[in-house]
């Protein structure tokens, strides 16, 4: 397939260099980039699923080691893996409720996938004897393939392959309509979480945060915003600006005043990088201070975050751990430093380090509630969204060849 | 209730009517449990004084033997040819199928969970009964789960495991068969595979919390937890470099037992005394415990002092990780140390205790959930509040 290759070569140098800026952005591009491999992709008309998931983990595995600590990347290729498995199971449901039973045995095959129960679901105590692993559903797929033909209905098999990646590339275009909407869907429940007269406040910048706050305002809530600044990027500022100019009373603090100011404040809402399966958030740093600080003061901290940023990973996950190191020159004026830069201790190292890491983790018991497109969830139960979007086969996404 | 009132001083007159039993024990210098032998404590021969068969057992298996142990365990062996005659004749054909002789011998190997062997007895009950139909077979796994459970009723993954047994084996799904032998067969197919599978969920377990130990890192562990050594062995043999830091683990001292184990694996171990916990605590990265039960809270039942090493852990924001398997989940909720059947078992100081000093003797304690952080079980890692979630969707 030269035309992806191109096109996933494309998006791996993108990653690599950093040009895509942002979760939504790159799980947009992950997303048109699977779909596109998906629908180019020749699949044989036995074990069609396999196949795809093949590809897509192989796909997936490129973008991630291109950039690791973007972990949108990873969500949204194992978000088209689970979608791979549930539209596999449910052509293999329909076709078995539809196709008049001919013989004893293809219904015994038939009675077999389904009585696997859905893959989908995680491995849950009730279900624990109905899971097949992945190799005997395979062998199932086959097995149906192969009685297939002996009766001559390779035409109804050609047309089941078809169904599968049809129902594949429509769920992924769900999956996209999804992120791109997902900020309106947010901002609806804006109105139910600030009232009248209150003071929110907000760390660094975040386009999911701005579209929540101004839905408010449209709604003429009467509220006003503190906007701590986020340095060393000083994001806020931005923010700040922006709030300003559709009418928002809004205040700039610097992030060391948000403790100060916090017992002024009626809620802190702010914007993620990503969501860990405990319920922590990584999110820019800064953050740990201010939901420890509203923490301190009983304040309720909010967090608004898209489907895309919901990460099946743990944070001790070495994957996870990965904390991005900016450049130090972010952190220093121009020329600041440069006298003594330079000066080095005896064996060689440099006395002056200039750290700049980009994330913070805050850890579960600081959030009180995540705002999300579907509603609004308690961090104990980020596993059951975890359990629905995901499969826990695709937790790694390196090919296992025995498993 | 009683146990609050001040009227312990009535209570107290009570028991003095019933010490009799502790005397000799009090003045042997005995530095580990009674010399019941093996027979005996399958048998729970003191359900009134509720000494917990499941606790002699495990110290049986894990407790340090000394000399002294073995010669009166010796000594008792030859007092009751009886109860070694009867394990024996347990295997000769012809004597009539009896659950606790499947589920003794089963238990007899040490590195097989309790709730294992049990799983495994009510499986060869199927497969030897004589039933002709669906009801008599259930009746008949009935009785005998019960008999199994009332055997030892302070072990809550012995009632867990047998009741997740039920509930699995005998679900409807597997009854729509018109004809008995094929529905047998299928019964008989689910529980051997559910007994595969709980022999395999240590190793799942093992496998899934690699990731959280890393390199150049300390563990505290409590006990002896088979689960916690496999996790710990498998981490040795991917050759991570981590410490070990293992308390005695009174009054059964399993943790010495432990640091022999790990010492053989080249893992840089250090013993502590159960007091030392918080000395040492900010050293330790993570602490590591396994658990006897689940509890619906999300909270685990485990050996006396689990609930201290996670508090002073929580209070110094150290993750508190357990290690369980599934069939460990029970439906029990218990609001407060005193909320469960009490299990004791019987500690030796090494100098006589005069009888009117009272002896706390428990055996276990109650961790609630917001102490821990994370549970790993063959069903992936959880975190507490799901723990309840999955029992609410099993027995509804």
């Amino acid at each position: 397939m030269p035309g992806t290759q191109t096109l996933v070569n494309e998006l791996v140098t993108k990653l690599k260099k950093r040009r895509v800026e942002g979760s939504q952005e790159t799980a947009l591009l992950t997303a048109e980039l699977l779909r596109s491999v998906i629908s180019q992709l020749k699949v044989p008309p036995t074990n069609q699923a396999e196949t795809l998931i093949e590809a897509v983990k192989t796909v997936g595995e490129l973008l991630v080691a291109a950039n690791p600590v973007e972990l949108a990347v990873g969500n949204i290729v194992r978000r088209v893996l689970h979608i791979i498995r549930d539209e596999d199971f449910s052509v293999a449901t329909s076709s078995a409720g539809g196709d008049d039973r001919e013989t004893a045995e293809e219904n015994g095959f038939r009675v077999q996938t389904v009585a696997a129960g859905p893959p989908s679901r995680s491995p849950s105590l009730h279900a624990i004897l109905d899971r097949t692993p992945d190799s005997e559903r395979a062998h199932h797929s086959s097995r149906d393939g192969d009685s297939f033909e002996g009766k001559g209905k390779s035409a109804d098999r050609n047309a089941e392959s078809w169904k599968l990646k049809h129902d594949v590339i429509r769920a992924v275009n769900e999956l996209i309509e999804d992120i791109n909407s997902c900020h309106e869907q947010i901002a609806e429940q804006s109105v139910e979480l600030i009232h009248q007269n209150e003071i929110l406040l907000t760390f660094g910048r975040s386009r999911t945060v701005r579209e929540f706050l101004c839905a408010a305002k449209e709604k003429r809530r009467s509220f006003r915003v503190f906007v701590a600044e986020g340095a060393p990027k000083y994001q806020g500022h931005a923010l700040a600006k922006d709030l300003g100019a559709r009418g928002l009373q809004t205040t700039v603090i610097t992030d060391s005043a948000v403790f100060a100011m916090i017992s002024r404040v009626n809620k802190v809402v702010v914007g993620v990088h990503a969501v860990m399966a405990n319920g922590g958030v990584i999110g820019p740093v800064g953050l740990n201070m201010v939901a420890l600080a509203a923490r301190k003061h009983a304040v309720p901290f909010v967090v608004v975050a898209g489907p895309h940023k919901l990460c099946p990973l743990y944070p001790q996950n070495p994957q996870v751990l990965l904390n991005e190191m900016r450049c130090p020159s972010e952190l220093l004026q121009d020329g600041e430093f440069s006298d003594c830069m330079g000066v080095c201790n005896g064996s060689g190292n440099p006395l002056l380090n200039v750290v700049n890491p980009a994330f913070d983790y805050v850890p579960p018991e600081l959030v009180s509630l995540f705002i999300t497109d579907i509603g609004g969830y308690n961090p104990s139960f980020v596993h059951r969204l975890i359990a629905d979007y995901y499969s826990a086969d695709d937790l790694d996404l390196q090919k296992r060849t025995t498993s | 209730m009683w146990w609050r009132s001040p009227s312990f001083i009535l209570d107290k007159q009570q028991s003095d009517t019933v010490p009799h039993q502790r005397n000799p024990r009090d003045t042997l210098p005995l530095p580990s449990p009674p010399p019941f032998s093996m027979a005996d404590t399958l048998q729970n021969p003191n359900p009134e004084n509720n000494i917990s068969a499941y606790y002699q057992t495990r110290a049986a298996h894990h407790a340090v033997v000394t000399g002294d142990w073995l010669a009166q365990a010796q000594a008792a062996i030859g007092r009751d040819p009886d109860d070694s005659t009867d394990t024996t004749v347990a295997t000769v054909a012809g004597k009539p199928f009896s659950v606790i002789d499947e589920f003794n011998s089963w238990r007899k190997q040490p590195e097989l969970a309790e709730a294992v062997a049990a799983i495994r007895a009510l499986a060869a009950v199927i497969r030897n009964c004589q039933a002709t139909t669906m009801m008599e077979l259930e009746i008949e796994l009935k009785k005998s789960s019960d008999s199994l459970k009332s055997g030892d009723t302070t072990s809550i993954s012995l009632t867990a495991g047998c009741d997740l047994f039920m509930r699995y084996v005998t679900r409807t799904s597997a009854l729509e068969y018109e004809d008995f032998d094929s529905a047998k067969s299928r019964l008989i197919e689910r529980a051997e595979k559910f007994g595969e599978i709980s022999c395999k969920a240590r190793r799942i377990i093992a496998m899934l919390s690699q990731d959280f130990i890393f390199d150049g890192c300390t563990i505290l562990v409590h006990g002896f937890s088979r689960v916690v050594f496999e996790v710990l062995k498998t981490a040795a043999q991917s050759k991570k470099l981590f410490r070990v830091f293992c308390t005695e683990g009174r009054p059964d001292r399993s943790g010495l037992r432990l640091s022999n184990e790990l010492a053989k694996l080249d893992v840089p171990v250090k013993l502590l005394i159960d007091s030392a916990v918080a000395y040492t605590m900010d050293e330790v990265d993570m602490v590591f415990v396994g658990a006897d039960g689940v509890v619906e809270s999300g909270g685990i039942i485990n050996m006396m002092g689990t609930f201290q090493i996670a508090l002073v852990a929580h209070s110094m924001n150290k993750p508190v990780y357990v290690a369980a398997e599934s069939y460990k989940f029970a439906r029990l909720y218990p609001l407060d140390q005193k909320d469960m059947v009490p299990a004791l078992c019987p500690i030796d100081f090494g100098v006589p205790i005069p009888s009117k000093v009272e002896v706390e003797t428990s055996a276990r304690d109650y961790t609630p959930p917001q102490y821990l952080t994370l549970l790993f079980t063959d069903l992936g890692v959880l975190t507490p509040s799901v723990v309840s979630d999955e029992l609410i969707q099993l027995y509804l």
